[in-house]
């Protein structure tokens, strides 16, 4: 195998029959079928909470059925004034950094030590690769305490640091292993070919393997988004002050068992801070395509 | 400790391609540089608070008062004197058997066949992918308590009644729960089919295989790689199971604790109950638990995983 | 083994000596602003109508007191409890803040909470009803001072019940009665008469003390038996198989909120709960929505009793005490603050403050008002903050007694269960 590879043409995917080009393609047709039908299943919750944001306080948990008998758009109105006095858009702009952040730093801590582990030598690799797959294994509320201390005496409780510092040090091994993954899926001819070129390291890693596990990388940075924007714990236990909330905390602080909750504007808010997430995946996913098939490498 | 017995498939790098001494050295002095941020972050992050867990896991940890050394205790008391402690176990195990192999074969699926369609590629894997965005947020909680209630959707359509209220049935809303936001490994596999290179499949056309065999002798092997990666993580992340609990259970593990998993108990104690060294305990029971399993994934996947970096297989 | 007693200051081993270590290099402490103010650190759970009135109080003691800044926070209470837990091990506690009944003791205990006796000088209990202040002692110190009350009620859809011709429940009815009448209404219209009360420590525990008998002795231990617990159980439990209270996969369901109990999905007549929560219920039972005294004995004890529905208190570590306390008197012993804050915390405790608030109630809070007034005066003292093993005790009966309601144990298994653990967690 050469290390260029086919630029510009994406070739049939999954390789069809030539013959069945022009004519009606029964199979296909049945896939597109299938497919809808499953996605309407699939996604009839996904109605169901968009409808929800829009009923009357009574019918939010006590009806069953999907559709409002008025739309209550009071519910939106509630949500968009946002909560203690913090607008909707501090809200979203606070989010939108953490997300921002995050994003950021795994990618970039990351794939630096995914490379280290996936293609380089080095002494304990062994110890410290199954240590870093370890500490996935270890429930987070049990080092939740000793975290918090640590982020404490930082002083950095009630700042943005414990939510993005940690990103940007790849304690995230989840997104290492994965990208490590991906890296042993690319032939070490690659390298060896630039290295005869008298390429190093660093030039091996920033300009042919990473534009090769391009798929990881925005994998990471689709995944580090969603899941920071969603992660409720993390932002709760660090963040104090009310103009640094997100909108993940504040569509929570709607609901209070123990006074009267607002299911309503909660889940109005719920449907205002899926909207980030769904720009950004759709965004980003069209990148998922275009793999190791279409980025040519010219050594 | 048994976690350091996972046997490290890429520790075999460099095969046929023994390193000069110099360059050898240079890589050695250049991987610490790659490494750097994470050694940061796995000593004073993880290792630590880790290190502070296991403590806390002999003593009496209560979060209030400093802790007392108590030796097994906590442990002891965890396997003898525990129902509870059982219980969760046995839902934890039947959610990682029911959920995982479900989860997998369907995102897998669903990206195999996103990968030959030639139109609205773009639009399916968005759609299938929407579930996934909310991840188990309070307000999916709700919905799905709505659709799997008695009278709900599900019972109005099948008539098998509530699902959410009646042991046995919970965990199935739990498991379906997590099969229906399969968009993450499902957009693994489908980073991991985009790194296949075409020219494989060009070559297998026109020795005129067939797409069941292109599929099983090009895109699984080139793929397993990727299988294996879902495969550990997503049995790691059920073993954790917890906030899609509190789809059916407000976190409660009801009814009659038949969704109480294990993360959901060890929380219970920790938090609720303010026993954080008996949490801690079960921390650590875990760890060594998934360990076992993914050490035992580990080995077997030297039979069934095809790297690319690696020669002469 | 006989636990070895680690010093106090090897609390958290490795973390603080390298936290140490971190300090050195890590940022400033940030508790006090610019300029010479004093920063106080005011968290509490509760809604964002609660949040919007308590930054309005917060910002007249903020106007009457230019050197002091507070920084307020809030969220629900599930979310809340996590967190203040977290900032208390971390050795983070705020300066002032919300606490429950049931934390009390623990974060009294565990040194987290200042002792509020020692400031006298800022803070005034007179006129503080004896009792409930004695609920935020703990071995003679005033950790916590209440901020409202609350009492248990049953919550009935008075539309539905007087559709059934069963007489209305009424003040002084014994359980028998009630379990009659619930009987009689189930049997009417066809609906559970109730929720099954079995489930509830809180029922249980106004059962208890109408026979003279508590959850907990002074002294931290259980104060009943496995066959007090037995024959509550087998009551509840014969009354579920009747069908006169709910059945089990509605009971499994009740998780602390309106919404996913049995009244509040109308698939059940009544309902028990205190009083103030039970708002909820107006958006989901209509106007109907009435409140009734708790069963009591076949002598005619109630059970029931006044008990806080919340405290405020201090960090022990705070380095404002006096500027703590002077915001603690402020939320509630001031006036104007009583006229913002209204009944958003409950009913409150200060007496005179009451006699104020009260004419100006709307809406639900007047029946609240009207109903705590209608049991003024018959009532016990209420018991002593539960030991702290009770946080975890209630979600144990809970699930304790879903094992008898899907018949899973007998209530006498369950019971034993659950007295050997309560043992256990409280030892």
């Amino acid at each position: 195998m050469t290390a260029v590879l086919p630029t510009g043409t994406t070739p049939p995917a999954g390789g069809s029959p030539a013959g069945a080009r022009r004519s009606v393609h029964w199979p296909r047709v049945a896939l597109h079928a299938g497919a809808l039908a499953v996605l309407v299943v699939m996604l009839y919750p996904l109605a169901w909470l968009l409808a929800t944001s829009l009923k009357p306080a009574k019918e939010v948990i006590a009806s069953l059925d999907l559709l409002p008998s008025h739309l209550e758009w009071s519910n939106y109105t509630t949500a968009l004034d946002g909560v203690n006095g913090v607008s909707v858009w501090q809200l979203l702009a606070n989010s939108l950094l953490i997300a921002g952040g995050a994003v950021l730093g795994n990618v970039l801590s990351c794939s630096l030590a995914a490379y280290a582990f996936a293609r380089l030598r080095f002494r304990f690799r062994g110890p410290l690769f199954a240590f870093m797959i370890a500490t996935i294994m270890l429930p987070h509320h049990a080092v939740l305490i000793p975290q918090y201390i640590i982020f404490n005496q930082l002083g950095m409780v009630n700042t943005y640091w414990p939510l993005i510092l940690p990103k940007f040090l790849a304690t995230e091994a989840f997104f290492v292993f994965l990208i490590v993954q991906f890296m042993r899926g690319l032939p070490r001819e690659l390298e060896e070919a630039a290295r005869i070129d008298g390429c190093g390291p660093f030039r091996s890693f920033f300009q042919i393997i990473l534009p090769l596990t391009r798929p990881a990388l925005i994998t990471t940075a689709i995944f580090t988004f969603i899941w920071t924007w969603n992660d409720f714990f993390t932002q709760l236990i660090y963040l104090f002050s009310p103009e640094k909330f997100t909108l993940t905390l504040a569509l929570r602080s709607f609901v209070d068992a123990s006074s009267q909750s607002a299911f309503g504007p909660m889940f109005a808010m719920s449907v205002i801070a899926l909207l980030p997430i769904v720009l950004f995946f759709l965004a980003f996913q069209r990148f998922l395509v275009e793999g190791m098939a279409s980025s040519g490498v010219k050594g | 400790m048994t976690t350091t017995d996972i046997p490290v498939t890429p520790a075999r790098e460099g095969r046929g391609t023994p390193p000069k001494k110099r360059g050898g050295r240079r890589r050695e002095g250049a991987a610490w540089v790659f490494l750097s941020p994470w050694v940061l972050g796995a000593s004073v992050l993880t290792l630590l608070p880790m290190a502070v867990s296991l403590y806390l896991s002999f003593t009496d940890y209560d979060m209030f008062d400093p802790p007392h050394w108590v030796g097994l205790r906590n442990y002891t008391q965890m396997f003898t004197e525990d129902p509870r402690y059982w219980r969760s176990v046995g839902s934890t195990l039947t959610y990682v058997v029911i959920a995982v192999p479900l989860q997998l074969a369907v995102a897998l699926a669903v990206a195999v066949a996103l990968k030959s369609m030639r139109r609205g590629k773009a639009f399916y894997r968005s759609a299938f992918y929407a579930p996934s965005l909310l991840g188990a947020s309070m307000s999916i909680a709700l919905v799905w308590r709505a659709i799997f209630n008695d009278g709900g959707t599900v019972d109005n359509l099948l008539g098998t009644g509530g699902w959410v209220n009646r042991p046995g049935w919970a965990m199935l809303a739990v498991a379906l729960l997590t099969v229906w936001q399969f968009g993450a490994p499902m957009v693994i596999f489908l980073a991991g089919l985009q790194q296949i290179p075409g020219e494989l499949y060009e070559a297998a056309a026109v020795d005129g295989a067939s797409r069941r065999r292109q599929f099983l002798s090009i895109t699984l092997p080139m793929l397993s790689p990727v299988v294996f990666f879902n495969l550990v993580l997503q049995t790691i992340q059920a073993f954790q199971v917890f906030t899609p609990a509190f789809a059916v259970s407000g976190g409660k593990g009801g009814p009659a604790d038949s969704t109480l998993f294990y993360t959901l108990y060890l929380y219970d104690r920790g938090f609720v109950a303010s026993h954080m060294g008996y949490a801690s305990a079960m921390a650590w029971v875990l760890l060594l638990a998934i360990g076992a399993v993914t050490a035992v994934m580990f080995r077997t996947s030297r039979s069934w995983v095809f790297y690319a970096d690696e020669e002469g297989r | 083994m006989p636990g070895h007693r680690t010093k106090r200051s090897c609390a958290l081993l490795l973390a603080l000596a390298l936290s140490a270590l971190l300090t050195a290099c890590g940022g400033s402490d940030d508790t006090s602003g610019g300029g010479g103010k004093v920063t106080l650190r005011y968290t509490w759970w509760g809604n964002p109508d609660r949040a919007a009135r308590t930054d309005q109080a917060v910002a007249l003691f903020e106007k009457r007191h230019p050197g002091i800044d507070v920084q307020t926070s809030f969220a629900g209470y599930d979310a809340y409890k996590q967190k203040l837990a977290t900032q208390a091990a971390g050795g983070d506690a705020p300066d002032v803040m919300q606490l429950d009944y049931r934390m009390i003791d623990q974060y009294a205990s565990g040194g987290v909470l200042l002792d509020l006796g020692e400031r006298s000088a800022e803070l005034s209990t007179a006129e503080i009803d004896k009792g409930l202040l004695a609920t935020g002692r703990l071995g003679g110190t005033q950790y916590a001072i209440p901020m409202a009350r609350g009492t248990e009620a049953v919550v009935y859809d008075a539309v539905r019940w007087k559709a059934t011709g069963v007489p209305l429940p009424r003040a002084g009815w014994t359980w028998d009665e009630w379990a009659d009448r619930v009987r009689e209404v189930a049997r009417v219209s066809g609906e559970p008469g109730s929720i099954d009360p079995g489930q509830s420590e809180d029922c249980f525990e106004v059962w208890l003390r109408g026979q003279g008998k508590s959850l907990y002795t002074p002294d931290g231990g259980l104060g009943f038996t496995a066959d007090d617990l037995t024959r509550w159980w087998t009551f509840a439990d014969g009354l579920r198989r009747e069908g006169a209270v709910s059945p089990a996969e509605q009971t499994t369901q009740i998780d602390g909120s309106v919404e996913n109990t049995p009244l509040g999905r109308g698939k059940a007549v009544s309902d028990f709960n205190w009083d103030a929560p039970s708002s909820g219920f107006q958006d989901l039972v209509g106007k109907g929505l009435t409140l009734a005294p708790m069963p009591v004995w076949q002598d005619g004890t109630p059970g029931q009793y006044f008990k806080p529905s919340m405290f405020i208190g201090a960090g022990a570590n705070t380095s404002h005490p006096a500027e703590a306390a002077r915001l603690i008197d402020f939320m509630v012993n001031d006036k104007e603050a009583a006229k913002i804050l209204g009944a958003t915390r409950g009913i409150p405790v200060n007496e005179s403050i009451r006699r104020d608030v009260v004419p100006g109630l709307e809406g639900f809070d007047t029946t609240v008002a009207a109903y705590q007034s209608s049991v003024e005066g018959t009532l016990d003292a209420p018991p002593q903050a539960p030991p702290a093993g009770d946080s975890a005790l209630q979600n144990t009966f809970t699930r304790d007694y879903d094992q008898v309601s899907f018949g899973r144990m007998s209530p006498r298994e369950a019971a034993e269960n659950y007295v050997t653990e309560a043992k256990a967690e409280l030892r």
